[in-house]
């Protein structure tokens, strides 16, 4: 008696943030006071500030800047990376998804939505270190496209595409999930097999609630004994038996004629394999059809009693999915878990906070989370909502004077680092090669290098933890540091060195080898801003150098120690006379990567 | 229905991660006192050093070592190469995985020192491994047969039981890599036994540099998962070339004046300088001290008179190797540390095909296709042999323990060109400190789990006698846990038994194995 049903993961509908230039006639009241701010602004929510960029802000203020991009559709991945993976005659190499993401990061209109997707991507991990995926740089691109395309939109939304997401699937073992191969009933219940328990593990602990109970403003609920877990190993074993029976979106149910079921068919194209996965419930077989897949109403027994999964009103006590939901329906039955996780009220701290660590603050005040975390509650966990919250907050917009053991800000993640400098100085993508691939990385491998590339954490736990605290004085005060997680001895070294690569060998005017020609892996600066035209080192007004490094790198926020070693070391290269402007500029630029206050955001 | 809340705390104990109750430090009030290194005294007496040897794709274990008692038929080598679809042969049986029984006193055949009786404790080591060999006879090495990712001991009516406890994605390269790193099978973890080691004897004192600080743990092969710890979150990444430069700096003392050396001055003042935030404070501190450390190796690491008098093979595991016994002598000279952890790793074991492609049995010259098992094991024997002998020429051949570790083992069962995933297999452990000359197969004791004692039974599916704890191709359940290996390490390198930091929270599972740790390596 099966059902068909037209899709088997129904979006919900997507929030709207149309309201461009919807005060356009009335007073702007959040306008930044000065180029500065608005560059600030924008080193939060953009891959780095450009000058037309800030000069938008200057007109539009804040909030209707941010309105702008959310009406902005989303710059995607999937169609170039598989045209370019078809030219390489399929080639499975990850590098097309990476040079296309960091184009994407430099030239795409959607500035904020694309920050917004890396973020996401950080907490909804994915990763092609994993070798189930590492050869899907197709799907891989369709998961990012996913995440860019639902930033703006319900948070459901985003945990209910990422469940169906066959790179997630995969990643995380839902992907050919099954329920238990049972016989026999009550005591003489015997299963040889059971669910893989890795999605329900990390959806819980990662994606939604997190490990413990919390408070709306990110501190712990805690009783006479300390914390209060949000759930326990049996939670996670029964949630496992709700995800089961996925499989790849194309592969075949028999119904309405066409091949015969096969729970292990389809995915054998890029487009089969990047669609939302199918599952093999009651919707479209019998509970005794052996291609039914999905754990009817859990416990392996057919008809059994509900399972108890997570406690959605906050306290630990627990809840059962209801006989009254079509019972054994996957759809019906997933879509109900992931409604009692959406719901649950971790997940507004949760989810804030970490936003906030990505665009803002490491430790953002408990007063700032729950701003956040108030709205994302009130506006049905809307993360337009959301990020907006966060960025026009007063934390985010009105830093405290520097002071001693000032703890405000974070540290840039190595990979903004590199988009911002490439958007300071007009960064001029080469042509896209013969194969239709723009190269952007020149080779380099940004996860070892750098410690972080896009979709490539080395494990689900991301590039850094949340809870990281660097030993010293963060950790002796209670101070979160997550990126300090990836800033060590070693990766200070081969960051510079990677940076070097597209600093000191990636300017226009550059040429290497022999025939000496510029390269054509790796976007080329525009260091004219700097060395404004000069053809001598004597030409060269090196106060301005200094004083546009910090306007288009720093936002004005240079110190004066660092203008004066800057200033030093302009001048000593402008005397010695030997390596000409275009030399004292990107020492300029490079030494300013490796500086303190660069790697610092506040 | 309410789960009991304390069960749910136990359960939030065992999480082996710190995306927990706010942090590493939280928890565990003890790192916070771990800050910034100051030259110190150890409370742990004398050097150790550790090394693991990650053997990356699942080395077909199996040939290692074979069982070499033979009556034609039903001996354990019979039945060893009747399991491997008889002995290889490039033109009549070009599909088996067997190594070709070596005649009475050859040299790789070796005595197991854990068996008296005659008929059975002889073993004939793979033909390439002819430096391993020579140090199981000087019993400086051992094996620990059957080793693999466990939740607790089990046999095969344990695995067919939904509901035992298993770990997750058994045969799967990047989940049991995992487990192998993290030491125990509590899904996933951010760390590993070898960082979390080294957070405790950290904490022990054995980080004796002043600053600038270098990591207990050291890695040649780059960034791996075995060395995160908490505290000790990363390691020290040297590479197969030595020290990396940082470009258009000055990277040597005297640098001159030119260009590199303006520069140089400039962004030693940006890193040296005192800042307000403790962002761009602690940024500079990690960086600067860096550079300092850079400084500090970079004219010493390998440079006369800390340089290696041995020559090491050029293949990547041999200079991996040569780095590390540089590094050990320059710590050891000028007392860096008390005790480190060492990672090398070599690739290319998933030989699903191409694995006896030129089992031409003779290590003196390169195998003709250095890919194959043979090849991999010459370049491993060769690598191992010229860092024992180093460590030797050191004079810290007590003091090193070298392990290997692979996610899994292989199929007993050829599949016409090479083996696919398996679970339990062998992995050897060398030092002077090993209880050597023997074969370590003790499991847990009872109805019919893990192996006491005794080398496994390698028959399976429709061979006589098969073993009921093996698989249709010839996988074997294992009998001895990743958890109880790594353990016997971490107890050899002095990490305390209990706390926070200790053995069993860093091998939270070692409980659930009665046989515990292996007789192989002292406590102490």
């Amino acid at each position: 008696m099966a059902v068909a049903l037209a899709a088997a993961s129904p979006l919900a509908a997507a929030s709207v943030h149309d309201h461009i230039y919807g005060n356009h006639f009335d007073t702007i009241t959040d306008l930044p006071a000065n180029a500065n701010e608005a560059a600030r602004f924008l080193t939060q929510a953009t891959f780095g500030p450009t000058s037309a960029d800030i000069d938008k802000v200057m007109h539009l203020g804040y909030g209707e800047w941010i309105d702008e991009q959310m009406g902005l559709p989303a710059t995607l991945e999937y169609n170039t990376v598989e045209a370019v993976k078809t030219a390489h005659s399929g080639s499975t190499s990850q590098a097309y998804r990476l040079n296309r993401w960091y184009w994407q990061a430099v030239y795409a209109p959607d500035q904020l939505r694309q920050r917004m997707a890396f973020a996401l991507s950080q907490i909804f991990v994915v990763s092609d270190a994993d070798s189930a995926i590492g050869q899907d740089n197709v799907p891989m691109a369709s998961y990012q496209d996913m995440l860019a395309k639902d930033a703006f939109g319900y948070y459901s939304t985003v945990l209910n595409d990422v469940t169906y997401h066959p790179t997630m699937g995969k990643y995380l073992n839902a992907f050919h999930n099954v329920a238990p191969i049972c016989s026999g009933s009550g005591v003489n219940l015997v299963c040889t097999t059971s669910p893989d328990e890795n999605y329900a593990r990390e959806v819980m602990q990662l994606f939604s609630v997190g490990l413990v109970l919390l408070n709306m403003d990110g501190s712990h609920k805690t009783d006479a004994n300390g914390d209060i877990p949000t759930y326990d190993q049996s939670i996670i074993t029964n949630t496992a038996e709700v995800f089961t029976g996925f499989t790849y979106g194309d592969a075949p149910t028999g119904i309405g004629g066409g091949p015969a079921a096969n729970f292990y068919g389809g995915g054998s194209t890029d487009a089969g394999a990047s669609k939302p996965m199918l599952c093999f419930g009651n919707e479209y077989f019998s509970n005794n059809n052996p291609q039914m897949k999905h754990d009817v109403n859990g416990d392996g027994e057919v008809g059994g009693v509900g399972l108890t999964v997570l406690g959605s009103n906050g306290m630990p006590s627990d809840t059962q999915i209801p006989n009254t939901v079509t019972p054994g329906t996957c759809q019906a039955e997933v879509a109900y878990e992931l409604s009692v996780l959406a719901s649950h009220p971790n997940v507004p701290p949760f989810i804030s906070r970490q936003l906030i660590q990505r665009f803002v603050t490491s430790n953002p005040s408990p007063a700032y989370i729950q701003r956040v975390a108030t709205v994302m509650d009130t506006a049905g966990k809307d993360l337009g909502d959301v990020i907006k919250a966060i960025l026009t907050d007063t934390e985010a917009r009105n830093p405290p004077a520097l002071a001693n053991g000032d703890s405000y800000g974070k540290l840039r993640e190595p990979v903004l680092r590199l988009t911002a400098m490439w958007r300071a100085f007009n960064a001029k993508a080469p042509a896209a090669d013969s194969f239709g691939e723009i190269k952007m990385i020149g080779g380099g491998n940004f996860q070892s290098n750098l410690g972080q590339n896009p979709l490539e954490a080395p494990t689900v736990f991301n590039f850094f933890l949340p809870d990281f605290q660097q030993p010293g004085t963060f950790a002796d005060n209670g101070l979160y540091s997550p990126e300090f997680q990836i800033t060590t001895a070693s990766t200070t070294y081969t960051a510079a060195n990677t940076y070097f690569g597209f600093t000191a060998q990636g300017y226009q005017g550059y040429t290497t080898g022999s025939p000496a020609v510029p390269p054509t892996d790796r976007p080329l600066i525009d260091l004219t801003s700097l060395t404004q035209g000069a053809t001598s080192d004597a030409q060269v007004n090196v106060a301005n150098m200094v004083s546009t490094i910090n306007s288009s790198m720093m936002y004005g926020s240079m110190s004066s120690a660092m203008s004066t070693s800057l200033t030093n070391m302009l001048t000593q290269l402008k005397a010695g006379g030997t390596g000409g402007p275009a030399e004292m500029a990107w020492s300029a630029i490079y030494v300013t990567m490796l500086s303190p206050e660069y790697a610092t955001q506040r | 229905m309410g789960i009991s809340r304390n069960s749910r705390r136990e359960f939030l104990r065992n999480m082996a991660c710190v995306a927990c109750s706010g942090g590493a430090a939280a928890m565990i009030p003890q790192l916070r006192m771990m800050g910034t290194a100051m030259a110190s005294t150890s409370s742990l007496t004398g050097y150790k050093a550790l090394v693991c040897i990650y053997l990356q794709g699942g080395n077909d274990s199996w040939n290692l070592v074979v069982p070499w008692d033979s009556n034609g038929s039903t001996g354990r080598f019979d039945v060893y190469a009747a399991a491997r679809n008889g002995v290889y042969n490039a033109q009549t049986n070009n599909g088996g995985l067997g190594l070709t029984r070596p005649a009475a006193g050859n040299a790789q055949i070796v005595t197991d020192g854990n068996d008296a009786n005659a008929g059975t404790n002889k073993y004939f080591m793979h033909p390439n491994l002819t430096n391993l060999a020579s140090y199981f006879k000087a019993n400086k090495l051992a094996f620990a047969v059957n080793v693999g990712t466990l939740v607790q001991p089990m046999n095969m009516n344990d695995y067919k039981l939904a509901t035992f406890p298993k770990p997750p994605q058994l045969f799967s390269h990047a989940d049991q890599t995992n487990l192998w790193n993290q030491g125990n099978t509590d899904g996933n973890s951010a760390h590993g036994w070898g960082g979390l080691c080294a957070d405790d004897l950290q904490a022990q004192g054995a980080n004796t540099k002043p600053n600038p600080q270098l990591s207990l743990c050291i890695s040649i092969a780059g960034a791996n998962r075995f060395e995160i710890g908490k505290v000790v979150n990363n390691p020290y990444q040297l590479s197969t070339g030595g020290l990396a430069n940082l470009s258009a700096m000055c990277n040597q003392t005297p640098c001159g004046t030119g260009n590199n050396s303006v520069r140089d001055q400039a962004l030693n003042e940006l890193l040296g300088a005192t800042y307000e935030g403790d962002f761009a404070g602690e940024y500079g501190k990690v960086f600067g001290g860096a550079r300092a450390l850079f400084s500090e190796l970079k004219p010493n690491l390998g440079v006369s008179p800390y340089n290696v008098t041995t020559t090491f093979p050029t293949t990547s595991l041999g200079r991996q190797l040569q780095r590390v016994a540089e590094v050990i002598k320059l710590s050891k000279a000028k007392n860096y540390a008390t005790r480190q952890v060492f990672f090398v790793q070599i690739g290319g074991f998933d030989l699903h095909a191409g694995m006896m492609s030129n089992n031409d049995g003779n290590g003196t010259t390169a195998p003709g296709n250095a890919n194959d098992h043979a090849g991999l094991l010459y370049q491993l024997d060769q690598a191992v042999g010229a860092f024992w002998s180093e460590m030797g020429v050191q004079g810290l051949q007590n003091n090193v323990t070298a392990f290997t570790a692979t996610e899994f083992s292989r199929t007993l069962q050829s599949n016409g060109a090479g083996s696919d995933h398996a679970w339990g297999g062998v992995q050897f452990a060398l030092g002077g400190a090993v209880n050597g000359g023997k074969l370590y197969t003790k499991g847990s004791t009872t109805n019919g789990r893990g192996v006491d004692g005794a080398y496994p039974n390698l028959a399976y599916a429709k061979m006589a006698n098969a073993n009921p704890n093996a698989f249709s191709r010839g996988q074997l359940i294992p009998g001895l846990s990743v958890d109880q290996y790594a353990a016997t390490f971490a107890k050899w390198m002095d990490v305390r038994p209990t706390g926070a930091t200790g053995i069993s929270s860093i091998f939270p599972n070692l409980a659930n194995f009665p046989g515990g740790t292996l007789g192989m390596l002292p406590t102490s």
